[in-house]
């Protein structure tokens, strides 16, 4: 009888824990996988961002987090104000705005925005923040910092919007949703980021950031009301104008809300090539400095392990030439307390700046294809002989 | 669009002395502020037929143009003979604002009916009073019709005070529309842009495109005007459709602007631009293998050769090499 009983037991115990490992996964949803923005969130943000374009502008992000998708429905953007540079990283803040979301005074404020908004029936939840970027060089310590403040601090689904203003101003709106991988958050927050622990996570730069396709969403009136916009471009017929003077000051001359953008069709490379040429020269410097104060590192390194070593030596002669004179030993085990090894130099701010070059090279291969196109469509044009040769 | 004229009107006898103005305004209104309007109408009560808010924006110096930027909601309730505004509210949410954007004033107050009644009076008053109004400037209160199945209407008043006595001005004004204007910015057009890629979807959403993808889609959008113009002057030239010279004046100014240059020249400003265009492409990605190259060495568990010793001389070559690689990049990208 007694086995039956144990046997009895084991199963139940174990369905116990099936069902308790059901419940667990139940309570944790899976993991955000794509970021809705409503129109108005689109807007705000434009607008936050190029008023103060070219200081980095940041917001808060509200919303709410239906079945992975995360919905942000309001934002509203930070108060710039002076913060002590309270960062464990020496040249962190030196843009006040840039380290806002993570300032304790705006935390109280935005709880009270966010109190504020609930009484009119907005979604009052902060999902994240936003911050604007000039030509992708968004991937540094401030955001960082500030989506790892949000992921462990306020709530783990949050997400960073990127508005990069001057690559919307090139025709094409670029809004980006980054998170930090579960992997990146574990290492950061234990500040692991010396070579040998890279090694054993094989975190490699990319793999800090995860980033959620976005979609912008439109509600029914906002459909309408663009809709309304547009109405003037595709009327079927109108009145013949009677006189060129009539037809350059109707409004079909002037650039209503919604006609084409033609920005993207705009031939001039050499601002945007230039701008990228600087900020991958900046890059460059930020890896060279990198680099040298590694191999500092090691030479510091390696002079100290001479030292210990030649210590060693010295003290086995010693001991034994005492062990041939029958005095007692002396420990050799000292050297741990007479010499200190130089402490490994952090991986992270390299690892960063490769992860911001990669993002400059794929923008400037976008960038490249598409301008390319443009320039064999014009050469097709102005010399069709040329082509059909 | 609405003509309008404007007409100065006597002022009414509460304000003598202290006159606010009822001359001409321009009001701007930014697309953000309408769709915080529309999104404010969302999410109104069930009850409620309307909701209001508070408008916020920038005047010009002569007080001649107002400039409507952002909006927040305001709670309000409306009975059969009363109506409350959370003016606390108003106030705390006004002061949140001007904290974040500290150029922003107080411009006005928004309503999502048409309908102008005599809580709309009260309400106006308020907000052009002194003290937390925008006295000595006339408020603006815009109306956005949010009803199903028609268009959306805006219009935008200003207010002049009737009324015989005190308190009878008090709850009554006389609303003056005046002329509105929807404006964006560059840096608008593109995210509106993507926002009415969505208008046309089932769902109401867009996913953001690619800079090549917007670049067709910026082509196809001129061919079709190409088609549609060409069509159009065939029509003519067949005699279908009636000449207009404006039109036809109009088109030939617009081929004028094709530029005249020599084969030879644009063999080279082509050539010349694309190599400049190929070769800061062919330098980034080489940077960004070198990088990762680089930082791949320096942390990969290199087990090639054996001793530890000699893993460290190879690494510490391969970071040299890496070095000279950049500097020659960086010369080249300099010159």
């Amino acid at each position: 009888m007694a086995p039956f009983t144990q046997t009895d037991q084991v199963n139940r115990l174990n369905t116990t824990a099936h069902l308790l490992q059901l419940y667990t996964m139940a309570e944790t949803p899976a993991s955000l996988a794509a970021v809705q923005v409503e129109a108005l969130v689109v807007m705000k943000i434009i607008k936050h961002c190029s008023q103060t374009f070219p200081t980095t502008a940041t917001g808060a992000l509200v919303g709410m987090d239906v079945d992975g998708t995360l919905e942000i429905t309001n934002t509203f953007p930070f108060p710039v104000v002076e913060v002590p540079a309270e960062s464990h990283f020496d040249n962190a803040a030196p843009n006040p705005a840039a380290a806002a979301p993570r300032a304790k005074a705006n935390a109280a404020y935005s709880g009270e925005m966010i109190r504020m908004l609930r009484e009119v029936n907005t979604d009052a939840n902060n999902v994240g923040w936003y911050t604007s970027a000039n030509m992708g060089n968004f991937v540094n310590m401030n955001v960082i910092e500030n989506q790892f403040y949000y992921q462990s601090q306020l709530n783990e689904r949050t997400v960073a919007l990127v508005h990069d203003v001057s690559r919307s101003a090139q025709g094409s709106l670029s809004l980006r949703a980054f998170r930090l991988s579960s992997k990146f958050m574990a290492g950061f927050k234990e500040n692991k980021f010396t070579s040998e622990d890279l090694q054993k996570s094989s975190m490699r730069h990319q793999d800090i950031f995860d980033e959620l396709p976005v979609k912008i969403h439109n509600s029914h009136l906002i459909t309408s009301f663009i809709h309304q916009l547009q109405c003037p471009t595709t009327s079927a017929s109108t009145e013949l104008p009677p006189s060129l003077a009539a037809l350059e000051s109707s409004p079909f001359n002037k650039t209503s809300a919604l006609a084409p953008n033609l920005e993207n069709m705009s031939l001039s490379i050499d601002p945007f090539l230039e701008k990228n040429c600087d900020l991958l020269l900046d890059s460059i410097e930020t890896h060279n400095t990198e680099v040298n104060n590694y191999q500092y590192y090691q030479r510091v390194l390696g002079r100290e392990q001479q030292k210990i070593n030649n210590w060693k030596t010295k003290r086995a002669q010693e001991n034994a030439t005492r062990a041939t004179l029958n005095q007692p030993l002396l420990p050799e085990d000292e050297w741990q307390r007479l010499f200190k090894l130089p402490a490994e130099p952090s991986r992270l701010e390299s690892m960063l700046n490769t992860r911001q070059v990669d993002q400059y090279a794929r923008q400037v291969d976008s960038f490249v294809s598409s301008s390319t196109g443009k320039m064999f469509a014009i050469k097709g044009n102005l010399l069709p002989n040329e082509v059909s040769k | 669009m609405d003509s309008f004229l404007h007409l100065a009107r006597p002022l009414g006898p509460v304000s003598v002395g202290t006159a606010p103005t009822t001359a001409p305004l321009n009001v701007v209104i930014q697309p953000q502020a309408i769709f915080s309007v529309l999104d404010h109408s969302l999410r109104r009560n069930a009850d409620q037929e309307r909701v209001i808010g508070t408008l916020l924006g920038t005047r010009s110096e002569d007080g001649s143009e107002v400039e409507v930027r952002s909006a927040f909601a305001v709670g309000h309730s409306e009975a059969e003979d009363q109506v409350e505004v959370d003016m606390e509210y108003h106030k705390q949410m006004l002061a949140l604002h001007l904290k974040a954007n500290p150029r922003e004033v107080l411009v006005g107050w928004y309503a999502t009916a048409s309908e102008l009644n005599t809580f709309s009076a009260l309400i106006q008053n308020f907000y052009s009073g002194q003290g937390d109004g925008t006295w000595p400037h006339p408020a603006v209160h815009l109306t956005v019709s949010t009803q199903p199945g028609k268009d959306l209407e805006t219009r935008a008043y200003i207010s002049a005070p009737v009324g015989v006595t005190a308190e009878r001005a008090a709850d009554s004004a006389a609303f003056i529309p005046v002329p509105y204007e929807l404006r964006y910015g560059e840096a608008d057009k593109s995210g509106l842009e993507s926002i009415a890629n969505a208008k046309d979807a089932e769902e109401r959403s867009a996913t953001i495109t690619s800079d090549i993808e917007s670049l067709e889609r910026a082509v196809e959008e001129v061919l079709s005007m190409i088609d549609r113009v060409s069509r159009y002057v065939e029509s003519v030239i067949d005699e279908e459709t009636p000449a207009s010279t404006a039109m036809g004046q109009f088109l030939l100014n617009a081929l004028a602007l094709a530029p005249k240059v020599e084969p030879a020249d644009i063999e080279r400003d082509f050539n010349n631009h694309i190599q400049d265009v190929l070769v800061v492409s062919y330098l980034a990605n080489t940077v960004r293998t070198q990088m990762e190259l680089s930082t791949r060495l320096a942390t990969a568990q290199l087990t090639l050769g054996g001793g530890e010793g000699a893993a460290t001389g190879e690494k510490g070559n391969q970071r040299g090499k890496g070095n000279q690689n950049r500097r020659q990049d960086r010369e080249e990208a300099r010159a």
